[in-house]
């Protein structure tokens, strides 16, 4: 695991999951591959928390799973995101900016 | 939203095995695109798989977390832990039976209370709208209530019912039935329709009117048959022929009162229903809907004054007072009810506190099986969880055997019932009860299941743990929790016994006290004269004397007659005027007691004579009148003189006077009850009585010895007299005592039985608690007797904290007590709730409970040989 990683904060999981579902449907693994290449290697989601997060944005109708084919020609798991799921990315998103313009305000001027 | 996650989860849980399918596929190509991402980067096979695995983590873990996430964990998990319970209180049979016992007997007395409390004080009377129905407190005649009714406007209809015996002659034995005087508006107000035909019309509610009568349920079951074709029928009640002309309900009772016949007072009696000053009609009121009980009690007061001024002689003291018929009926027993359900209440939270001490018991038994779970990853909180399934669920069994003894409780209850609650003749199990032994059940399963689980998670688990590796000899359990329960079950053990001491104590006061005569050895029975064949005071006279005559000629027997038994309930109240005094205003006059005696009656009753003389054979019709009053008369009419040779009279009656000379003074009898005080009473002779309709009395017969078939040997001789009278009321004096006593005697049973329950299972939590630390510290024991210490030493030792927080239970329960008795005091027969005497006894009592508990299992510890015991080390 590369020292430069670091580990998600509690709760933007689920924002980078939707995010990231944003533009296409993915699997699982390529929604982790994904997460780390756009971050530059530098979120390092615990592929183990992934699922449970995938499961719980299913139950709540922010994503509909279905099985597909992979690039590898296998039969996949594939999430796709939802009307609600890409209102939800709305809020969250812009809880996020808010929370992240307000705690870098602190640090600079505090 | 809460609809998707609701039927996601369901899809979930109904798809469940698919599901598990789809979740291992998706986890297992996940793991084999990161192998590949591995080997691509040149990893051999065997280390990309070992990394995938390693950076996946705990596989199981991640599927359970998916699962919970999916919202299927709650309910799957539920059913596994059920099914886990289950399996394991099978295992231990011996635990299980304990733990549903403890609870069946608490949750069984309170649901058979809760059935009596749902069914007299929650259901809903058996009457159309029944919030709308009122009672007056007060009794009334039928002019008044006509007058009323029409003077005010709130009530939608009123009704006054009267009952009397009535002699029902034509088949076989003549019976004795309770005849209902009513009048048309009773039935409207009570909004009952007969079962079959109908009720009295007010157009035949008239002096006059048709002789119809409207039979009970029973009445037509048992007399006529269950006949279909009744109606129109003609049937005999004392010595009238009346048509039948409805059959009420099988369900159907009256507020308060008994009848078999109704009939209409206009027809039946109508000088009677015109008498305005004779108030003798129980009346029950509907109000209009909507309006308030306030505006209708004050409308009710107007008519009052308005009839207290047409009539100032007879209805100056009015004062009708409108009580919501519910209240009347329950006014009487409902503060013993919510004593005895509250009381019941702390044996529960007793069984409670023992099925807790049970639980954290088992848990210690336990601890290896937990710690290895906990060791596999398993989380507190399911552990948890996984307890409190195995809590709830033995508080359910415990609640379901519980209700199979409040069932056979309540039967019990019915037999033990004191007169008030004679009118519930069943107490059923309603939707109600059941709720009630659920929502039960399931706080105690949870509360009381929490508790010690709750507990353990905060280490006492640990604690036993330490003990139970036998490590330390130090390792003394002082679990907080456990002595919190043993000290507040002593406490509650002995609020509840200081109740049940005051009650017993009150109940012997009240046995004790001299009812003014000798209750053994006497047999009564009521007899009737029918108005039509007696109409004239000298044929009732001369029946009675000829009966008398015949049974005091049976050997062994000495038999009189009296209008009024002592504490049956009933006299005759008259007011008196005393001669040479200044009359008293109408209205004011002194009112006493009126009795008819025929035969030696103070002689059979046993009834002292103070002063004066005896009635005698002479002392009869024609000859100067005499009366014989009792103690309370003279202390309050004459205090402090002699009334001997005084002359008195009823108020108002017509002029001149036909004065009674006091010719005695006997001893007080308790005629309203052994816990009433004694009024004043005038005895006069059956044979100058003046009043015609004083056609009914009893007989009191003292046999010297047991005298087999004297009842039937009495019915002959009045039958031999005439075949048409009812010989009724055949009871001894002594079981007229008991049933004056019944409410009270209801009490005691009920809540002495509730004390010895709480007692008992009191003693078992303190023994169970000995018994346990004995147990644990076996070793501990072994070694101090292996270096020398004595019996008592080790007596000592062990027994130490039991007989602390014993003792310190029951300071705290003394304390509770005196807080709490007091809300007994109306059902205390001259004991102060707060008597030390009792308090102390209850207390030394359930002090020695408790050392017994201690000791027996204390004495187990002396056995412990110290070999053994250090070997099991």
């Amino acid at each position: 695991m590369p020292s430069r990683s670091i580990d998600l904060p509690q709760g933007t999981l689920d924002l980078l999951i939707l995010r990231t579902l944003s533009l296409e449907p993915l699997h699982g693994w390529a929604v982790s591959e994904r997460i780390q290449q756009i971050s530059s290697d530098v979120l390092h989601v615990q592929q183990g928390s992934l699922y449970p997060a995938l499961h719980r944005l299913e139950r709540r109708g922010w994503v509909k799973a279905r099985w597909g084919t992979s690039e590898n020609n296998r039969r996949a798991k594939f999430y796709q995101l939802t009307k609600a799921g890409r209102r939800q990315l709305v809020v969250e998103q812009d809880a996020w900016q808010k929370l992240t313009a307000a705690v870098s305000q602190v640090l600079e001027t505090a | 939203m809460l609809l998707h996650d609701l039927l996601f989860r369901l899809r979930s849980l109904m798809r469940r095995s698919a599901a598990e399918d789809e979740l291992d596929n998706e986890l297992r190509f996940h793991l084999e695109r990161q192998t590949d991402k591995y080997v691509k980067s040149g990893t051999s096979e065997a280390e990309a798989v070992r990394r995938a695995r390693l950076e996946f983590g705990g596989l199981d873990q991640v599927k359970d977390e998916c699962r919970e996430a999916r919202g299927v964990s709650f309910v799957e998990s539920l059913v596994q832990d059920l099914h886990y319970a289950a399996r394991t209180l099978l295992h231990s049979p011996a635990f299980t039976a304990c733990a549903v016992l403890t609870l069946a007997l608490g949750i069984g007395a309170n649901t058979a209370i809760f059935s009596v409390v749902n069914r007299v004080l929650l259901n809903p009377l058996p009457y159309r709208n029944s919030q709308e129905l009122l009672a007056a407190r007060k009794n009334d005649s039928l002019p008044n209530l006509e007058d009323i009714q029409r003077q005010t406007k709130s009530f939608a209809s009123s009704g006054g019912i009267n009952i009397e015996p009535m002699d029902f002659t034509g088949k076989g034995e003549p019976v004795r039935v309770h005849g209902a005087y009513v009048d048309a508006g009773l039935f409207v107000t009570l909004g009952i329709q007969p079962m079959l035909g109908r009720w009295i019309s007010a157009d035949e509610d008239v002096k006059g009117g048709p002789r119809n009568a409207v039979v009970s349920y029973s009445f037509w079951r048992d007399f006529m048959g269950a006949d279909p074709n009744v109606l129109g029928k003609a049937i005999r009640l004392s010595d009238n022929s009346y048509a039948v002309i409805g059959v009420m309900p099988r369900d159907f009772t009256l507020p308060k009162e008994l009848a078999d016949v109704f009939v209409s007072l206009w027809v039946a009696y109508p000088d009677a229903a015109a008498e305005r000053d004779v108030h003798f009609m129980h009346t029950y009121w509907r109000l209009k809907p909507g309006v308030p009980l306030a505006q209708a009690q004050a409308e009710i007061a107007q008519a009052d004054h308005r009839l207290a001024e047409a009539f100032p002689d007879t209805e100056k003291e009015r004062g009708t007072l409108l009580i919501p018929l519910h209240e009347w009926l329950v006014g009487d027993v409902r503060s013993a009810l919510l004593i005895l359900f509250g009381a019941v209440g702390l044996v529960l939270l007793i069984a409670c506190a023992n099925f807790a001490m049970l639980l954290m018991a088992r848990a210690v038994a336990r601890q290896r099986e937990l710690m290895i779970r906990a060791s596999l990853g398993a989380r507190n909180s399911r552990l948890i969880r996984q307890r409190l399934t195995e809590s709830t669920l033995l508080a359910l069994v415990g609640g379901a055997v519980g209700l199979v003894a409040a069932k056979a409780g309540t039967t019990l209850l019915l037999a033990l019932r004191p007169a008030e609650l004679h009118r519930f003749d069943a107490i059923p199990m309603d939707p109600r009860v059941f709720m009630f032994v659920f929502a039960i059940s399931l706080l105690t399963g949870l509360l009381f299941g929490l508790l010690p689980a709750w507990s353990a998670s905060r280490g006492d688990i640990a604690e036993a743990l330490r003990e139970n590796a036998r490590s330390t000899a130090t390792g003394v359990s002082r679990s907080p929790l456990r002595s919190f329960l043993v000290t507040g079950e002593l406490a509650l053990a002995l609020i509840l016994l200081a109740g049940a001491g005051l009650l017993i104590k009150g109940f012997l006061r009240l046995r004790s006290v001299d009812p003014g005569f000798n209750p053994a050895n006497i047999i009564t029975m009521y007899l009737q004269l029918p108005g039509t064949r007696y109409p004239q005071i000298p044929l009732q006279t001369n029946f009675r004397r000829e009966l008398l005559a015949r049974i005091n000629s049976f050997p062994g027997v000495e038999a009189a007659m009296i209008t009024d038994l002592p504490l049956a309930g009933n006299y005759v109240g008259h007011r008196v005027v005393i001669d040479g005094q200044p009359t008293p205003a109408v209205g004011t006059e002194p009112e006493v007691q009126t009795l008819s005696v025929m035969g030696n009656y103070f002689g059979v009753m046993q009834i002292p004579i103070r002063s004066g003389r005896d009635f005698r054979a002479m002392d009869r019709e024609q000859q100067p009148r005499v009366a014989i009053v009792n103690e309370a008369f003279v202390r309050q009419l004459f205090p402090g003189q002699n009334p001997i040779g005084t002359r008195i009279d009823w108020a108002r009656s017509d002029e001149p006077h036909e004065w009674m000379t006091i010719i005695g003074v006997v001893g007080d009898v308790k005629h309203s009850g052994l816990n009433q005080p004694v009024d004043p009473a005038v005895y006069a002779p059956f044979s100058q009585n003046d009043e015609a309709w004083r056609k009914f009395m009893t007989l009191v017969i003292r046999t010297r010895v047991p005298v087999a078939g004297l009842v039937e040997d009495v019915k002959k001789q009045v039958w031999s007299l005439d075949r048409q009278i009812p010989v009724s009321g055949i009871q001894s004096m002594d079981d007229l005592l008991a049933v004056s006593v019944a409410q009270e005697r209801f009490n005691m049973l009920l809540l002495g039985s509730f004390a010895a329950l709480a007692v008992a299972l009191a003693g078992v939590g303190i023994y169970g608690m000995v018994a346990y630390r004995v147990n644990q510290r076996t070793h501990e024991i072994g070694v101090y007797i292996a270096l020398g210490a004595q019996h008592r030493h080790v007596l000592r030792l062990v027994m130490k904290d039991g007989v602390k927080l014993g003792l310190l239970g029951i300071v705290l329960g003394l304390a509770g007590a005196i807080a709490l008795t007091r809300v007994m005091v109306s059902l205390l027969f001259e004991v102060n709730p707060t008597d030390p005497a009792t308090l102390i006894g209850v207390a030394l009592l359930l002090a020695a409970v408790a050392m017994l508990a201690c000791y027996i299992p204390a004495r187990r510890a002396l056995s412990i040989d110290p070999m053994t015991a250090l070997r099991r080390e």
